[in-house]
């Protein structure tokens, strides 16, 4: 396997292996989130691929997937070197795999090359990743994310995936003896090439006990985790092609893939955005509030608090906060009548207010309720006493009947 | 001027701080969103109000207790306070104007004599604490009226009370005391002689 890989060169197979595994993590998290069955569901994956992989996806800025989202998602990038490193958050309890050429860091930082497909299963105790090292440079030290535990979960937990994953419905429990086996038979059927052949071979890496890793049927397992038939096909491609032999299809695989992925990415981050993820979605909340942002949500309640220009800043600054907390509380009930509450209790020391009698509407803030607006995202506002000062970027200001738009604005106020 | 003379002394009141109940949940976020003049702080819990007419500076919270400072007079924290719940009235809350208590007042007050303080201490000793290296003033307690007095060198005061008669009282009855330990004149003449001559 190992030779096989090699010599097709790792930095295809890896990328090949990459997208496969990204489509199957999601097909099969789309559809399955069960655990250690059927299929992988990827938990929370954070592959940089510093270089190489045809996909499109953004930078190897790691992106970390919430555990409860099943996504697996690759920065792929396109570059020479065929490094993909893997942090697996802690938890990850599903097999992952991983593909050949990957450099699979721990939280202790250790880096693991994968020279050969790995499929991390789910195991309860985190043991060393199979991967191989060397053979390649040893991978730039990628994001590390803690998941010294997760990453060797992962190599236990895709191995065991391996085995579910094929194709074949069965989903025997991860168990590295039938992992060659089934990935031979499933190989045989799918694949096209001589190298499915090649790549029957059992896995002589596989490890026994909690480390599986299969590297031979990792491509094999790609492919049959995420759907017998379009992994299969997508496996034959890989194994068949080093981007060089159906260089066509790659790039439709890629083309989907990138879709998937992203229709994926964009669903993450909603779900980031809304779900228990204070922090991030905070962040996106924050930035998107005040100006032009992923969400269009957001920035349409941007403009809906936006008063006078000098209350913009703290308004917004407000409003976000305010919409990111969303404070829970019962609403303020019922609007009273402005009238005749004062009848309730006469007396002045319970309840005195006799609405509007005694107090006095203040008229000045509908001055300002004028058509100046200013839409943006807020650096820093600062008061001193009724001394407030803006700072602002990335925003538009209506003023006057005219637009500005300014990357940078500075504004001073007294209230 | 004369030892019992608390007329000819101005008590400037500087802050009074006032607290009332609006005796419903509040939700800060709607208030936040459509107040008009509002600081919404959700790491604490609160939103200010700002009113400009009484000016006043007013803490919400979601509980419906609200804390108004920065009144120059009672009535004026009164006033405010109103106000401050009819606002809330009319972004559709069931406001209730209850238990509204002025619960500090802060003057100011110049003695026209300086005054030296370690003597004022000796002679007031477990009334009167002062620790210069903590504080430039000498803090006087009056246990009766809780109200407390910072006295400082330069004839200046501080008085914190429970409500305005309070303080106009603890002044009164700090006078005779500071005026016996008022700073020779001596300094002051010294002054005048150096500017005349």
């Amino acid at each position: 396997m190992r030779e096989l890989f090699l010599e097709e060169g790792l930095e295809d197979r890896v990328l090949d292996d990459l997208r496969h595994l990204w489509e199957s993590k999601m097909m099969q998290s789309k559809a399955m989130e069960d655990f250690r069955k059927n299929n992988i569901n990827s938990s929370n994956f954070v592959l940089q691929l510093p270089d190489n992989y045809g996909l499109t996806e953004p930078e190897p800025a790691s992106l970390v997937i919430p555990a409860s989202q099943n996504i697996h998602r690759f920065p792929v990038k396109n570059t020479s070197e065929t490094v993909a490193t893997f942090s697996l958050p802690a938890g990850l309890a599903y097999p992952v795999q991983i593909p050949a050429g990957v450099t699979l860091q721990t939280a202790s930082g250790q880096l693991y090359k994968v020279n050969v497909p790995v499929v991390v299963t789910q195991a309860p105790v985190g043991q060393q990743p199979v991967s191989h090292p060397t053979q390649k440079a040893p991978a730039p030290p990628s994001a590390t994310v803690p998941s010294s535990t997760v990453h060797r979960q992962q190599v236990e937990p895709v191995s065991a995936a391996c085995i579910p994953q094929l194709p074949l419905p069965e989903t025997t429990s991860s168990k590295e003896i039938n992992l060659p086996q089934q990935q031979q038979q499933q190989q045989v059927p799918a694949a096209d090439s001589s190298h499915l052949q090649e790549v029957h071979s059992p896995p002589s890496e596989v490890t026994t006990g909690e480390n599986n890793l299969s590297a031979q049927p990792e491509p094999v397992n790609f492919s049959s985790t995420a759907s017998p038939s379009p992994c299969s096909q997508e496996l034959d491609f890989q194994l068949s092609t080093e981007e060089k032999a159906l260089p066509q299809t790659a790039l439709l695989k890629t083309k989907d893939i990138d879709d998937i992925l992203k229709e994926v990415i964009e669903e993450e981050r909603e779900k980031a955005q809304r779900d228990l993820d204070y922090s991030y979605s905070e962040l996106s909340d924050i930035v998107q509030l005040d100006g032009a942002a992923d969400n269009s949500d957001m920035e349409e309640e941007d403009v809906v608090p936006l008063e006078e220009n000098d209350f913009l800043g703290m308004i917004n600054a407000e409003a976000i906060k305010v919409l990111q907390d969303g404070d829970g509380s019962s609403d303020g009930n019922s609007i009273s009548s402005s009238d005749s509450e004062g009848a309730d209790k006469p007396v002045e020391e319970e309840d005195p207010l006799n609405s509007g009698d005694d107090v006095i509407e203040q008229d000045i803030p509908d001055l300002f309720d004028t058509d100046n607006v200013i839409v943006c995202q807020y650096d820093k506002i600062h008061r001193s006493k009724n001394r407030w000062k803006f700072h602002l970027k990335d925003g538009v200001m209506c003023y006057a009947g005219r637009d500005y738009v300014f990357s940078k604005a500075v504004g001073e106020a007294e209230w | 001027m004369d030892s019992s003379n608390d007329d000819a002394l101005d008590i400037i009141i500087t802050n009074v701080v006032a607290t009332f109940r609006t005796r419903c949940h509040l939700n800060l976020r709607t208030i936040a969103l459509e107040g008009t003049n509002v600081i919404y702080k959700p790491e604490v819990g609160k939103v200010l109000m700002k009113l400009r007419k009484p000016k006043i500076t007013a803490s919400i919270w979601s509980s419906g207790k609200i804390i108004c400072t920065g009144a120059t007079s009672e009535d004026d924290a009164k006033v405010g306070a109103r106000r401050l719940a009819r606002c809330l009235q009319k972004l559709g809350f069931k406001v209730r104007f209850s238990a509204f208590k002025v619960v500090n007042v802060l003057a100011v007050c110049s003695m026209p004599f300086a005054i030296h303080l370690v003597d004022f201490t000796k002679n007031n000793r477990p009334i009167a604490s002062y620790e210069p290296e903590l504080h430039p003033a000498a803090t006087y307690r009056i246990k009766h009226l809780k109200a407390t007095i910072q006295v400082f060198s330069t004839g200046s005061l501080t008085v914190t009370g429970p409500n305005v008669q309070n303080v106009a009282t603890a002044v009164e009855q700090v006078y005779p005391l500071l005026f016996e330990c008022q700073k020779p004149l001596r300094e002051k003449r010294r002054g005048e002689l150096r500017s005349q001559e």
